[in-house]
């Protein structure tokens, strides 16, 4: 018999890191689902099976979930965020890849983090 | 009451009228388009998350790619047009928003304890020194919160939602030797 | 005073006896001192009877002296003020105070459940479990009855008048618990230059302290905790919470602190804060809660005056109250010893310290003995006494077995019987946070174990009884936690104290040898809150229970307020015993928030009443409530939802707001619909990806309506847009799809497609929305001065231009939600209010009249306009609403290939169409289930979206969504109307009025 008490969810704050703004309380975010879902480039050739794994089927998984949260009530960033189900636990906070030409680069974030901190 | 006005404890809140709001969309690693917003304006943009500069106007951080202006309402439609005509080889946006956005102030020995029961920032004055400023929630609503001084805070807040803040910043201050006024 | 308090001790203690205090109990008047709890000053006051059990109606005294009391549960105050359900032992005595026994109506004294006592085996365990839920329909019947005899308080009958607050706090270090370990770890913390909270569930610092004779760095406990606590006083960034308890410990090292505010002496109700809520991030936790003390099972173990030892001790020493004349204590440990002392030195007579090893105590067993207390080890109580308070203990030789039979060959005569089966750490907290608990065989108790979030725990929590092992260790976790954080812990010294008694080890006992019968112990509680017995958990062990946590759901074993507190451990080791197996593999139960009780006035704060949501107004808001308009909530919006004249009823008002407008003029204030600047290189091609028509062929200036389906292909929101610019766009969206749409946009345009350049700015806030509509429109606006040409050849329908309007700068848009000429005009916010005031000047000579959201609707119904959200469900998609027309062959666009699903391209998928009550008459309600045929049971075939009476047209008309609905024009089915024949209606076009849409090009 395992004695370790379960966990009971009652809490809604969690902490979470914006990528941009630093450690924010969970209220001021929204959550996009599972991250990594890509837009098939040509919907047309997917069969209807397919188009439905793309468009309703998620992996659920049970410990580490790569998911997305945008920072709703602040810098209005999407993002990703990689935590265990189970746990609670953020891994990290990243901000997305394949950012294209609008997207901040990498070295002048760093900077303004640096600042922050 | 101290030499400046300000209550020596309790807190005073009230409207700062007259003002002009643009929001500005630029691409901050665009070098002349950030120059050329920044000639304008006269001051820099700031590019460190959650700061504002203060020269002309008040220039608040909202995102990687948005900012804020501030200034006196007269000044905010021309210098809207100058932004825009000057940016205008470049990708950017520069909207007037003066008509959506309403300042208050908050300011007094506990304006940070006022502040607090609404908010989830840290609002210690080693977290959340004069110069930064957020957007976060206060009570139900979100608003641009800025540390003006150790003991003043400017909320920035739609609109619609600003006779809701100033009833629940009035009501959250009713303890506290509150001062309502006008500036 | 000595009448009104005889139990109070002439001297000593933490009260204050120059501030004598007068209160009420069940109407009775009473007297305390200021310092006292409301239990301290009943008993001071001699009253032994606080309570009624819930199920078998047996009379009940205080029990404990903290959280952990099970029975004196009282309502507190009157009327609007009420508070249910507080212990009295957390219940800080005040002047007026007005208490009423909650559990026992009508009263404690008189009692018509008691008969419930003569069927105590009938009510076993699972017996409503078993009964009441069968046949379901009378649970209400019983339930009704049941609850009210057994009291759960009263609810308030008004608002109620007290202030609650939230609080948001950050600090490095949160101690939970304020006794010598957790004033140890703040002081570590605090000096060491962390910001640290400390909070206490008493209304003084100290925790066990505050009821011991010891001396800390050779000066009493008192002082020490005194200048400790001036110390962190004096410390910036430390904050001292009283009378605070921590009763949440959430995900990433957030917790919750219900504090209970002082009362301003004098202080009516409404006055000040009643209770604060603190909301704290904490980056390390110090949980130093103490440990609570079990009681033991034996026969009427619930009877007023058995009390457990160490709550004994703390009425004597803390507040000067003797609790008993003639005392049995009975212990399986050394530490009631100190309670038989504590007794005997206020002048109590201890007739005998009853302890179940056969060594007995240590030194504290020869200070006892010393003092003339005679002690009778190897022995156990067995029963005791007496109905409404214990006359007298029975006392058996203990064989160590606890399923044999025993036979109580000493009675000793008594009022008074202190208790104690051994500690229990409170590690509430630390499983709450996901931590996990260790059975330590030798302290017979769950410690601590291995903890998932960043807290520690020390002292009494932790299983260290000794007050020198609780200072050191406190000092230890606070200095632990702040090199966590990478601070240098400050230069603390354990404080000293004279070296620990020697102690002899605790030995197992949970409950006694029942006296004769095994049985018979139906009458040996475990939990006194919810009368569980070990009778009870024989029961569910002999039904097949195993498990801890279903014995618990089973017998109600912790629920309440005590949550474990009390019962908890018993009751596992009894099961543990039936069952034969040792105590951690019967499992443990789940701590979860909240450890102690909490109001749902602390939860609520200061979101109610005006503020419970915040409300949105627009910038005209001031005119429509001057004009008496009622206003609709939309989101979170305030609408004005008709403008009534002359005692007008909302039907009379909406069909003459109508009518204004087909035949002259109306004007609504539409500024609640969302506005979205879109602007930049790519946004043709970005719109052509979020829209469904193509948006590329849009000129300069034109407008067009637009769909937005989610990527299912189902209608998300709508509205009408506009080129402002070859890459500029201004979009509109539904009044409560504003938010969703940006952020719809936002994601698409951040996650999937960053390559394109585009910007999206709102500014729903910053322009106001004024919808002049009717054939006189066009006049007001001319009529206002306008600079620009307003005639259908200069400016057509669904089209857009900036414009000066009476002075002031303006964007017109030629658009109509109501199938009349109208003009919309967009305005900077700040000048919306006057250019209202202008209009409504100017419209005078046609009669202007204000409209609001429910003749608004009534005009797009009539036209066939659907509202996304009322006519739509996240089910519905354009070609089911008959949008085909609105669909791009020539691009993809998200949702599109969704279409093609089977299922969206089934033929009897719910199409939106137009119905006609058949007498003309029936307003049908809307969500009205629509049925092909009436024969039984019929089957569903659509419902009914949206529903009103035109005055325009003389009848009802109403939309809705039915099976392969646009086949069926014309075709009968009925109405399924409430407590009526079902009606036939007629499906007919969804455009009632104005088919071919000549009204609005004019
Ligand atoms: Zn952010």
């Amino acid at each position: 018999m395992n004695t370790a008490p379960r966990r009971w969810r009652t809490s809604t704050v969690l902490l979470i890191e914006c990528p941009w703004c630093g450690p924010r309380a969970e209220t001021e975010f929204s959550y996009g689902g599972e991250a990594g879902i890509e837009r098939p480039a040509d919907p047309y050739a997917l069969s209807d099976a397919e188009w439905a794994d793309y468009l309703f089927f998620r992996r659920n998984p049970r410990g580490a979930h790569r998911e997305l949260w945008n920072h709703a009530q602040g810098c209005r960033r999407w993002f990703g965020v990689e935590r265990d189900t189970v746990s609670y636990r953020i891994e990290k906070s990243y901000r997305l890849s394949g950012a294209g030409s609008a997207r901040p680069a990498a070295a002048h974030i760093e900077a303004s983090e640096e600042k922050r901190r | 009451m101290s030499d400046n006005g300000l209550p020596l404890s309790g807190v005073a809140i009230s409207v700062r009228s007259g003002r002009g709001f643009l929001n500005l969309r630029l691409n901050p690693h665009h070098g002349q388009a950030v120059e050329t917003a920044e000639r304008v304006l006269g001051q820099p943009i700031p590019q460190a998350a959650n700061t504002f500069t203060n020269g002309g106007h008040e220039v608040y951080w909202l995102g990687p790619d948005e900012w804020l202006i501030a200034n006196v309402a007269e000044r905010a439609a021309a210098l809207g047009s100058e932004l825009a005509e000057a940016l205008g080889g470049f990708h950017a946006a520069v909207n007037d928003v003066s008509g959506g956005n309403v300042e208050l102030l908050v300011r007094g020995a506990e304006a940070r304890a006022v502040l607090a029961k609404g908010c989830a920032l840290d609002l210690h004055p080693r977290e959340f020194a004069p110069g930064q400023c957020a957007q976060t929630g206060l009570g139900r609503a979100a608003v641009l919160l800025a540390a003006v001084d150790p003991s003043s805070y400017a909320i920035v807040v739609r609109r619609s939602f600003s006779d809701y803040v100033h009833r629940w910043l009035e009501n959250a201050a009713r303890p506290h030797r509150a001062r309502f006024s006008a500036p | 005073m000595a009448a009104a308090q005889p139990n109070r001790l002439p001297q000593g203690g933490r009260i204050d006896r120059s501030r004598p205090l007068a209160f009420s109990f069940d109407g009775r008047a009473c007297e305390g001192f200021a310092g006292d709890t409301l239990a301290s000053a009943l008993m001071a006051g001699g009253v032994s009877l606080v309570g009624r059990s819930f199920k078998l109606r047996r009379p009940r005294g205080i029990v404990g002296s903290g959280a952990e009391e099970p029975n004196a549960i009282m309502q507190i105050g009157e009327g609007a003020a009420a508070q249910p359900n507080l212990q009295a032992t957390q219940v800080e005595l005040r002047e007026g105070l007005k208490a009423r026994s909650t559990r026992g109506w009508p009263g404690v004294r008189f009692d018509i459940g008691a008969v419930n006592n003569l069927f105590g085996r009938l009510l076993g365990a699972g017996f409503y479990y078993k009964t009441f839920m069968w046949p379901r329909s009378w649970w209400k019947h019983y339930e009704h009855a049941i609850r009210k005899s057994a009291g759960f308080g009263q609810a308030p009958d008004g608002p109620d008048p007290d202030r609650y607050e939230h609080m948001n706090a950050h600090c490095d270090v949160l101690v939970a618990g304020g006794g010598p370990a957790g004033l140890m770890a703040a002081l570590t913390a605090a000096k060491s230059g962390a910001r640290v909270i400390l909070a206490d569930e008493q209304n003084e610092f100290g925790g066990s302290l505050l009821a011991s004779d010891a001396s800390i760095d050779g000066v009493p406990a008192a002082e020490w905790i005194a200048s400790v606590v001036a110390e962190l006083r004096g410390l910036e960034d430390c904050v001292l919470l009283p009378s605070s308890t921590v009763f949440g410990y959430h995900d990433h090292n957030f917790l919750t602190i219900a504090e209970r505010c002082p009362v301003r002496p004098g202080g009516q109700a409404g006055a000040g804060v009643r209770e604060r809520l603190w909301r704290v991030r904490a980056r390390q936790v110090v949980l130093a809660q103490g440990s609570l003390e079990r009681p033991l099972a034996f026969c009427n173990n619930d009877r007023p005056g058995v009390m457990l030892a160490s709550a004994v001790s703390t009425y004597v020493e803390r507040y000067a109250v003797l609790p008993g004349r003639r005392a049995v204590v009975f212990t399986n440990n050394d530490s009631a010893y100190r309670t038989a002392i504590s007794l005997s030195g206020a002048g109590a007579e201890v007739a005998a310290i009853v302890d179940s090893r056969p060594g007995g105590a240590g030194e504290l067993g020869v200070r006892a003995q010393a003092l003339g207390i005679p002690v009778l080890a190897g022995h156990v109580v067995s029963e005791v006494a007496g109905r409404s308070r214990v006359t007298g203990a029975g006392i058996a030789r203990w064989s160590g077995d606890s399923w044999s039979n025993v036979r109580s060959t000493i009675r000793m005569d008594c009022d008074l019987v202190a208790v104690s089966g051994g500690w229990s750490p409170v590690v509430h907290l630390h499983s709450q946070a996901g931590g996990r608990l260790a059975w330590d065989e030798s302290r017979l108790c769950f410690l601590p174990a291995e903890a998932r979030q960043a807290h520690v725990s020390a002292g009494a929590g932790n299983g260290k009884w000794s007050l020198g092992e609780c200072l050191a260790e406190g000092l230890h976790a606070g200095a632990a936690a702040v090199s966590k954080l990478g601070l240098k812990p400050a230069g603390v010294m354990t404080p000293h104290t004279a070296a620990g008694a020697g102690e002899n080890p605790i030995e197992p006992l949970w409950r006694v040898p029942a006296a004769r019968d095994a049985d018979r112990c139906s009458r040996q509680f475990i939990d006194f809150q919810n009368d569980t017995t070990v009778a009870d958990i024989r029961l569910a062990a002999r039904e097949g229970y195993r498990n801890v946590e279903h014995v618990k759901r089973y017998t109600a074993l912790g629920f309440g307020t005590d949550q474990g507190k009390l019962g908890n451990i018993n009751g596992m080791a009894v099961l543990a015993d039936i069952l034969g197996k040792p105590i951690p593999e019967v499992g443990t139960t789940t701590f979860r928030p909240a450890y102690t009780p909490v109001s749902f006035g602390v939860c609520a704060g200061e979101s109610v009443g005006d503020l419970y949501d915040p409300v949105r107004t627009t910038a005209i808001h001031e005119w429509h409530e001057a004009a008496g308009a009622p206003m609709e909530t939309v989101g979170q919006w305030r609408r004005p939802w008709y403008f009534p004249r002359d005692g007008e009823d909302l039907h009379a008002a909406v069909a003459r707001e109508c009518l204004a407008v087909r035949k002259s003029l109306g004007v609504m204030d539409a500024s609640t619909l969302g506005k979205i600047d879109a602007c930049g290189p790519d946004v043709v091609e970005f719109l052509e990806r979020i829209y469904t028509h193509n948006v590329g062929r849009m000129k300069v200036g034109r407008c067009a309506y637009g769909v937005i389906p989610g990527e299912d292909g189902m209608l998300m929101d709508d509205g009408v847009m506009a080129r402002t610019g070859e890459q500029r766009f201004y979009l509109t969206t539904t009044t409560g799809g504003a938010a969703a749409v940006l952020d719809w946009m936002e994601k698409w345009l951040q996650t999937e497609w960053p390559e394109l350049e585009v910007y999206l700015t709102s500014l729903t806030d910053h322009y106001s929305t004024i919808a002049a509509a009717g054939p006189n429109s066009r006049s007001l606006l001319e009529r206002l001065g306008c600079d620009i040409p307003l005639d259908k050849e200069s400016f057509p329908f669904m089209t857009t231009k900036p414009a000066v309007l009476a002075g002031i700068p303006v964007t017109l848009f030629r658009v109509s939600f109501s199938g009349e000429l109208a003009f919309e005009i967009n305005i900077d916010s700040n000048n919306a209010l006057a250019m209202w005031r202008k209009i409504m000047e100017a419209g005078a000579e046609f009669d202007v009249t204000p409209y609001g959201t429910e003749a608004m609707h009534v005009l797009r119904a009539e036209k066939g306009f659907i509202i996304a959200g009322q006519d739509t469900d996240g089910s519905v998609t354009p070609v089911d609403l008959g949008m085909n027309w609105l669909l791009s062959r020539e691009k993809d666009f998200l949702g599109k290939r969704s279409l093609q699903r089977p299922d969206c391209l089934r033929e009897d998928r719910k199409q939106w169409v137009g119905l006609l009550s058949q007498d003309g008459r029936t307003v049908l309600l809307e969500g009205t289930q629509l049925i092909g045929d009436t024969g039984k049971p019929a089957a569903m075939c659509g419902h009914v979206t949206s529903s009103y009476f035109s005055a325009c047209l003389g009848h009802p008309i109403a939309l809705a969504l039915v099976a392969g609905g646009r086949q069926r024009k014309g075709e009968t089915i009925h109405a399924a109307l409430s407590g009526r024949d079902p009606l036939p209606v007629r499906i007919v076009s969804p455009v009632f009025y104005d088919p071919r849409g000549m009204r609005q090009h004019v």
